[in-house]
């Protein structure tokens, strides 16, 4: 399980996230959506231990910053970079030993097979193309076995099969009750996959929609009628929910969504945290 | 083996491996030994002239190298800036289940390597320049690696994993360490108008008993002298303060609870020292690490089409830069051609030299431009980008907009180096005008020869293959000239070899333009 309460984030002057809270339970995936320049980034980075920020974070239950929290937690960032002087073998060999992983020489093959590295497994990091290194960066994500995984725009500069495998392990490890949570503007790979969506804007969630709630809605449409944006291909289109008032302001928050959300999340744990982890916010975390 | 050791490791063996994989490896190496060799040798004859060459001179040398590394180093850790960490940590070592001080310590030990090499150079210098007996420096050799860096890494963890010692309180430390240097500095100040300007003088404020007493860095001078020097009571005093400085540093260093609090510090670090290197490899000097360029506000009125384009958008970017065009290579041109300048006058001649004085110019602008040689400017950024090759116009036109501001550049700098000796030396004016014209065409020879070298080495030989492609043309055309001024002073005098050694450097730099053009040419069409 993901618990984030209270998430505050300020660089400098700018409040990236403010008072950003959500939860992912286990077998869960949930996605963070957002306009560029949103704070999905700073969450991201905040959960991912990269940042200083206020608030509470766990991590199966545990403060994300501790050890415990690190060793059953993978993050895959959005742009991957490889160490030059370390083949793709070495970067999982170290990621084993950094992370005390269980692993057998046939699940490494395994992974690497799944993602067609089994010829590249001797490259240096350097001689990797974008996509090689992306598929490396998932496959160091995936090979310690987590139980929470947050992929930031994990589809970018990967081949069709790829995307598909990596699909497929998504659904794989939402079966044995992993966490995750993506980051991504490729709605339509994704739409398939998600149990919770949060929408992100100006440095706040404006919406957590579990996929129950949301009903028939498309994850494009639902976006578009939250942020106020208007969608590429119909810029004539109408947010979904007219009662929202969005497409004007940007500002209000669609409330009839949020107490849906908020009763969906008394029902099957999905949605803000409970009274446990509020109690954390806007405590100073590392 | 733990993961960092692994990672640490096989990070230095791989090096190793894909180094030893190059033949310009074995190039590096064979410089290094002459380097090795050579440099101590004429050193040796510099260490003799100053009365040096003894146990003092070393101490006196490691001292001044102390006033400068200690406090830097203070305020590179204070600042969070002193460990370089790449992107890929950031990736894979900063989210991993490794605690925060062995993600600092590895940081740490990369710069290892590098002082193990310094510290050899310290072993050979000192026994060849300063004749130190050999179980002296062997003592120094394992203080230096051992006791020091066991030291600075306490200092190192305390200053970056320390999340109780906020912002404030580690800008006092960058305080404390300007303190410490501001300190040495009024003390050597007092020593100047006690002693005046002498070598004595330098000597004994460098040696004495009070920059001993200064705290930290007057305690590490105290064990060099202990090492090297005749033990007094105060060198006993400080190694004392030395060692309890240290036990504290290493007991607080142990204690502390570090968390990955620097991480976000040491991320926005590694991303800009990465871009950084990247603006370095594109020639872009003024980039440094921990520091944004700035830019101010500007427009430029946009004439014509084409590759006028390239022009302007330079233009545009110069004005929005803090010195317009100007850089360090123009304050080292300006602060060359004074010296020069005050040389001249000062020394009242150059001696024997006197009959060749007006070639000393042209040799000293090779020189100058010899040392800028890896500062290709704007120039080398039009080369890497893809959308000069897209531009729809000759390459002709391309190349002359390409690199005109940056000859702009080279006129001003060449009036700043050649002017203030000309005018010292009462050189005519058409011999300087000349002189200037020299100085002007070499540099933009530079560039041609940087092209050209981009061409015909690509990603083969690398950046030091290119640098050395580009200093091999440079050299060519200076040879080119200098055959030029030799014929004209066969045939006359001191005016026609200047006509003849320019005539001599356009010629050789017209070829080696439609070389670069040639080359261009054939990457538009690759």
């Amino acid at each position: 399980m993901l618990e984030v309460s209270g998430l505050t984030k300020k660089y400098g002057k700018t409040l990236a996230a403010d008072q950003i809270g959500f939860t992912v339970p286990d077998g869960k995936i949930g996605i963070l959506l957002g306009p560029n320049g949103a704070g999905k980034s700073t969450v991201i980075k905040s959960i991912a231990g990269l940042v200083r920020y206020k608030g509470s974070i766990r991590i199966q239950g545990r403060d994300a910053g501790s050890l415990e929290a690190k060793r059953c937690f993978a993050y895959v960032p959005e742009l991957p970079y490889m160490y030059d002087a370390l083949t793709v073998r070495e970067h999982l060999e170290f990621i084993i030993r950094a992370y005390h992983a269980d692993v057998s020489e046939e699940e490494v093959g395994s992974l690497l097979n799944r993602f067609e590295l089994m010829d590249k497994q001797e490259k240096l990091g350097n001689e990797l193309s974008k996509g090689m290194m992306q598929k490396v960066s998932i496959c160091c994500a995936l090979i310690i076995k987590p139980r929470v995984i947050l992929l930031d725009e994990p589809m970018v500069g990967l081949d069709p099969a790829a995307i598909r495998t990596l699909k497929e392990i998504i659904l794989e490890q939402k079966e044995y009750g992993g966490t995750i949570l993506i980051s991504t503007h490729m709605l339509e790979m994704v739409k398939e996959l998600w149990d919770v969506t949060f929408v992100m804007d100006k440095g706040r969630i404006i919406g957590t929609y579990p996929r129950e709630t949301a009903a028939n809605k498309d994850l494009e449409e639902l976006y578009f009628s939250v942020t106020g944006q208007e969608s590429g291909s119909d810029l004539t289109s109408k947010p979904v929910n007219a009662a929202c008032d969005l497409a004007s302001t940007g500002k209000k928050r669609p409330l009839e969504w949020e107490e849906a959300g908020r009763d969906r999340a008394g029902e099957n744990g999905i949605g803000h945290p409970d009274s446990k982890t509020v109690r954390e916010a806007g405590k100073d975390r590392r | 083996m733990g993961a960092m050791g692994y990672l640490y490791w096989k990070i230095v063996t791989n090096h190793a491996k894909t180094a030893l994989h190059k033949p310009i490896t074995y190039f590096y190496l064979v410089i290094l030994v002459i380097y090795f060799t050579v440099v101590p040798m004429s050193l040796r004859m510099t260490v003799e002239l100053f009365h040096g060459d003894s146990a003092e001179g070393l101490v006196m040398v490691l001292t001044v190298l102390a006033f400068w590394m200690i406090p830097a180093n203070l305020i590179a850790y204070s600042r969070r800036k002193g460990l370089v960490y790449r992107k890929a940590d950031v990736h894979f070592l900063f989210p991993a289940p490794v605690r925060p001080k062995l993600v600092l310590l590895y940081a740490y030990l990369k710069t290892l390597t590098v002082q193990v090499i310094l510290n050899l150079f310290a072993l050979v210098y000192g026994r060849v320049l300063f004749h130190v007996q050999m179980w002296r420096l062997g003592l120094y050799f394992i203080f230096s690696i051992f006791v020091q860096n066991v030291l600075e890494a306490g200092i190192m963890l305390l200053l970056y994993g320390d999340r109780r010692l906020g912002e404030r309180r580690r800008a006092l430390v960058v305080k404390a360490a300007y303190g410490l240097a501001g300190l040495l500095v009024l003390l050597g100040i007092l020593a100047y108008f006690q002693g005046g300007m002498k070598r004595e003088t330098v000597a004994g404020y460098l040696l004495s008993d009070r920059v001993r007493m200064v705290p930290v860095i007057g305690w590490y001078i105290s064990v060099l002298h202990l090492l090297f020097l005749e033990p007094v009571m105060v060198d006993a005093v400080g190694t004392v303060c030395y060692f309890l400085f240290m036990a504290a540093v290493l007991v607080a260093a142990w204690k502390l609870d570090c968390t990955g609090d620097f991480y976000e510090d040491a991320m926005k670090f590694a991303d800009d020292y990465e871009e950084v290197l990247e603006s370095r490899r594109q020639g872009n000097i003024r980039r440094k690490p921990g520091r944004r360029q700035k830019f101010g506000r500007a427009s430029v009125h946009w004439k014509g089409h084409g590759a006028k384009a390239l022009f302007y958008r330079q233009l545009l970017e110069y004005r929005k830069s803090r010195y317009f065009i100007f850089d360090g290579s123009t304050l080292a041109a300006a602060l060359g051609g004074a010296g020069m300048a005050y040389l001249y006058i000062h020394e009242g001649g150059f001696g024997d030299l006197e009959t060749y004085s007006a070639f000393v110019l042209p040799v000293v602008s090779s020189y100058f431009i010899f040392l800028f040689t890896a500062l290709n400017g704007k120039w080398a950024k039009e080369l890497l980008s893809p959308y000069t090759y897209l531009i729809p116009d000759t390459v002709f036109r391309k190349l002359l907009n390409a690199t005109a501001i940056q000859n702009v550049q080279s006129l001003v700098n060449a009036c700043l180096f050649i002017l203030p000796g000309a005018i010292a030396m009462g050189l005519p004016f058409r011999i300087t005008a000349l002189a200037v014209l020299y100085h002007v065409v070499l540099s933009a020879n530079k560039l041609y020869a940087y092209a050209v070298a981009e061409a015909v080495c690509g990603s083969t030989l690398g950046r030091v293959g290119k640098q050395m492609l580009q200093l091999l043309i440079q050299g060519l055309a200076i040879v080119m000239a200098a055959m030029g001024a030799v014929l004209g002073m066969a045939l006359g005098d001191i005016l026609q070899a200047y006509v003849l050694m320019d005539v001599f450097l356009v010629l050789f730099t017209v070829i080696f333009m439609v070389i670069a053009m040639l080359n261009f040419y054939n990457m538009e069409k690759a």
